[in-house]
């Protein structure tokens, strides 16, 4: 991204006239777009080879799936069943083919295929990340305009303080509190584990306060401090100073000036705590006992159930890769000097 | 199954642990006196009277569980499968509270004078949940599917002396059973929850069992629910449901009770008692024959001397063996498994720690200053790794460097388990019979010390032929001396099984079979 914007910067795009230069600026737009989507493949490709590498040298896994029961009738029987008796260049290339046609394999423990075991739990996690999101983002910017606006005010101080302590806690230990506060030892308002009685944990609002709540506390400081710091830098700016000068009323000049400007930063700490939440949702699923790919990963790993883990490993690879993708997008769509003038 | 009910909490808790300490009161009932309920508790419940509450649903925590998770009633893996299985499916015979043996969907079972054919009566009028009437067919269908040859279940090792071909059915009620080879304890190898009788026409996805509890859903890894079978044999249960939910992780499970999502949890560390009680939840305690032993092969350098085996015997120090790594939950061992064997050999003096007398041992065994190392894994259960560091403490007084080593459970029960010199291994109750065909005989499948003995083996052959009782104890008691003279097992202790409870359930009483009760939910009311 920065190395983008450096090179954006050093063309004199915008001194051209806009009718002239648009087609050259869409083509060039594209080329961006499909050099940043090969990359992403690239990248997936060696992560793919990682997590196979991962869960095949790293000891053997017959022996490490039948722990005390491994005969070497078994063994052998099990090395067939999972295909470990063929080259390692043949396995990867034969899971590769199956990953690209959308057959994970088939699961260790369920005998079943791995699609049909961790299909529901990726929806689960999916509503769980989103409606973290949906309540991170507008906290996240409350919060920051409200510290902006009052810069070194006694309520920003006090948020500061708050949005620091909060963000040195690992979101496991804020989860616990949570739980103590609101479920077990000083209030019993919640439901502490995410167990619906009814069906998904998502058709039950009151089992997803909890869960939701701790990512949202684990997610909100970050995003609310980068959005504050670059509010600051543009309420500050020549541009905005100029607006107040004009007349402008602040709240217009915060809402058509500033904010636009600052969303940038917003944009890609949003992308990274997404990204960090698909993989850290594991242990806050596996807190709250919340059905989701989290808890059958842990699940997978404890029952070495090799194909679940290697799909499970891609999925939130995938995630981080596709979601860091979409930031710079959307970044380059938001900026006008950046959407004009990359090459 | 004693019908009583929890006497209004008049002993004070303290009391309650002091009898379990002495053992006689094992089967009374456990419940926390009111009045040492915190006052500013949140969940506090009126103490739930005498009377068991009809209706309601029970819904339990279960430790562990997966995607692996059956409701095989021939193959159960973890607490959650057990759990089901208990309720579904029920085998001939059973051990009770006191694991004693006792006839359950059997009525007796008797062998001829040469003791290769038994004549199996069973109960009559039993009644499967889809209505179907309990019948000898359905018996030797059960005993086929579990030794089945092309899919053997976890039953079948334990079932192959039965010549499950040459079964015969006498009449609706009884059953002929051929053995390969003459054994007298039969009705023990019956007597597991994993050997439950099923309908000839058994379908796994549609599972019918006799017990007190029909199946209603099932989903693995999370779920399952049962509802009340009203035809069942004895007094049904009074819950209109139950449902078992599946905790892979203790927090989890912890809080859930304290948030009262839950009813019930089985597993609760001990060092959780305090709080759980001070928040106005029950602790349910049990003595069990689970034991944690350090083992020592009896063929490898050093252990190969005796002398130096009965060193390391005499180097632990076992009640504080108990108070630390137990948190006090247990009691202490005498180097003899299967506690609970009406032949366990109690007349041996119990071992107590002796440095002077051990290290005079090793110096005669060539030994001083010996250095071995103690292979051990999170991946035995719980406790194990701090034994192991708590032992080599205990080691330096008598000039021994134990070395742990502490591997990941893929090594330790990897190429080399049942070989390493010097490590650990963990075991649920037996009797002593099926505990040494499992572990101290040269074909056991799991013979960690390498224990191979003639005249352990000599006695241990006579015991399995002789059908007196009396004799027959005689002979087992023997077979203990020569363990307890020259094993290779240091059992420092057993483990109390510890679970928890709600305020308002009340039925669970101490068992020593599985946990919460053995899982026997009939007993088991909520109210409010």
């Amino acid at each position: 991204m920065s190395r983008s914007a450096a090179e954006a910067a050093a063309v004199p795009a915008t001194i051209m006239s806009r009718r002239r230069e648009a087609r050259p600026a869409v083509r060039a737009w594209t080329r961006w777009l499909l050099r940043r989507i090969g990359l992403a493949l690239i990248t997936l490709w060696l992560i793919s080879l990682l997590v196979f590498a991962a869960t095949h040298f790293l000891g053997d896994p017959a022996r490490a799936i039948l722990g005390r029961s491994a005969t070497p009738e078994r063994l052998a029987a099990l090395r067939t069943e999972l295909g470990l008796d063929r080259s390692a260049v043949r396995q990867y290339v034969s899971w590769l083919g199956g990953v690209l046609t959308g057959d994970f394999g088939t699961s260790l423990a369920t005998k079943g295929p791995v699609s049909a075991l961790i299909g529901g739990k990726i929806v689960n996690s999916t509503v769980l990340v989103a409606v973290s999101a949906v309540i991170i983002a507008p906290v996240s910017a409350v919060i920051a305009l409200v510290s902006a606006r009052r810069r070194d005010s006694a309520t920003d101080n006090v948020l500061q303080v708050a949005l620091l302590t909060t963000a040195a806690l690992p979101e496991f230990v804020i989860g616990i509190l949570l739980v103590t506060l609101f479920s077990t030892v000083v209030l019993t308002w919640l439901p502490s584990v995410a167990v619906s009685w009814t069906g998904s944990p998502w058709t039950d609002p009151v089992v997803m306060i909890l869960p939701v709540a701790t990512l949202a506390l684990a997610v909100v400081p970050y995003v609310a401090r980068i959005l504050r710091a670059s509010l600051i830098e543009v309420l500050e700016s020549d541009y905005v100073d100029m607006a107040r000068l004009k007349g402008v009323p602040e709240w217009s000049a915060v809402a058509r000036h500033a904010l636009g400007n600052a969303v940038v930063p917003a944009i890609q700490v949003m992308a990274l705590q997404l990204a960090w939440l698909a993989g850290g949702v594991v242990v806050v699923e596996s807190l709250f006992l919340y059905p989701g790919i989290g808890t059958a990963l842990v699940d997978a790993v404890r029952n070495r159930d090799v194909p679940v883990i290697q799909a499970l490993a891609l999925l939130i690879a995938a995630v981080y890769v596709v979601v860091n993708l979409i930031a710079d997008v959307l970044t380059i769509l938001v900026t006008p000097k950046l959407r004009t003038g990359v090459r | 199954m004693p019908e009583t009910h929890s006497p209004p909490p008049a002993t004070p808790h303290a009391m309650k642990r002091r009898d379990l300490l002495r053992g006689g009161a094992l089967l009374a009932a456990s419940v926390p006196a009111a009045g040492l309920l915190s006052a500013c508790s949140p969940n506090r419940v009126a103490p739930a009277a005498g009377r068991p509450v009809r209706g309601g649903v029970l819904r339990v925590g279960v430790s562990g569980g997966s995607a692996k998770d059956t409701l095989d009633p021939h193959n159960p893996l973890s607490y959650p499968d057990q759990a089901r299985v208990v309720n579904l499916y029920e085998p001939l015979f059973h051990h009770d509270a006191a694991y004693r043996l006792k006839p359950f969907l059997a009525e007796s079972l008797e062998p001829s004078k040469d003791g290769r054919t038994w004549l199996l009566r069973l109960r009559a009028g039993v009644e499967f949940h889809n209505g179907k009437t309990l019948d000898a067919r359905d018996v030797i269908a059960t005993l086929r599917r579990i030794v089945d040859p092309k899919a053997p279940t976890a039953g079948a090792t334990s079932l192959s002396v039965v010549d499950a071909g040459r079964l015969r059915r006498v009449d609706a009620t009884t059953v002929e059973i051929p053995l390969k080879h003459p054994y007298a304890l039969l009705k023990d190898l019956l007597a597991q929850y994993s050997l439950g009788i099923v309908p000839e026409d058994f379908d796994l996805r549609k599972p019918v069992g006799t017990g007190p509890f029909a199946y209603k859903s099932f989903a693995p890894g999370d779920r399952s629910a049962f509802t009340r079978f009203d035809g069942y044999w004895r007094r049904p249960a009074h819950l209109d449901e139950l449902h078992i939910i599946d905790f892979p992780d203790d927090t989890a499970k912890i809080n859930s009770l304290l948030s009262a999502q839950i009813h019930a949890i089985d597993n609760l560390p001990p060092a959780y008692i305090d709080m759980i009680e001070k928040q106005g939840g029950q602790v349910l305690i049990s003595e069990t024959g689970s034991w944690n032993p350090i083992t020592m092969r009896v063929d490898t350098p050093p252990f190969k001397d005796v002398r130096v085996r009965q060193a390391f015997r005499l180097i632990v120090d076992r009640p504080q063996m108990v108070k630390q790594v137990l948190g006090g939950q247990g009691r202490v061992g005498n180097d003899l498994y299967a506690p609970f064997d009406v032949a366990y050999n109690s007349d041996l003096p119990q071992r107590h720690q002796d440095l002077g007398r051990a290290r005079s041992l090793l110096k005669a065994a060539g030994q001083e200053n010996l250095t071995v190392e103690l292979v051990t894994s999170g991946g035995i259960g719980s406790g194990a790794i701090e034994a192991a560091q708590l032992f080599a403490q205990q080691a330096k007084g008598a000039g021994v460097k134990v070395k742990v080593r502490i591997t990941d459970s893929a090594t330790f029960y990897g190429d080399r388990y049942l070989s390493w010199p010097f490590a650990q291994d963990y075991w649920f109750t037996r009797n002593y019979l099926p505990q040494v065909d499992a572990g101290s005989l040269k074909t056991s499948p799991y013979n960690e010390t390498h224990w191979n003995d003639a005249e352990f083996n000599t006695l241990m052959d006579r015991a399995r032929r002789e059908s007196d009782a009396s004799k027959r104890n005689e002979l087992l008691k023997a077979a203990q001396r020569t363990e307890y003279d020259r094993g290779g097992h240091i059992i420092w202790g057993f483990k109390n099984q510890v679970d928890a409870y709600a305020a308002n359930v009340t039925g669970f009483t101490a068992n020593r079979n599985l946990p919460l009760s053995n899982y026997e939910f009939r007993n088991v009311s909520v109210s409010g």
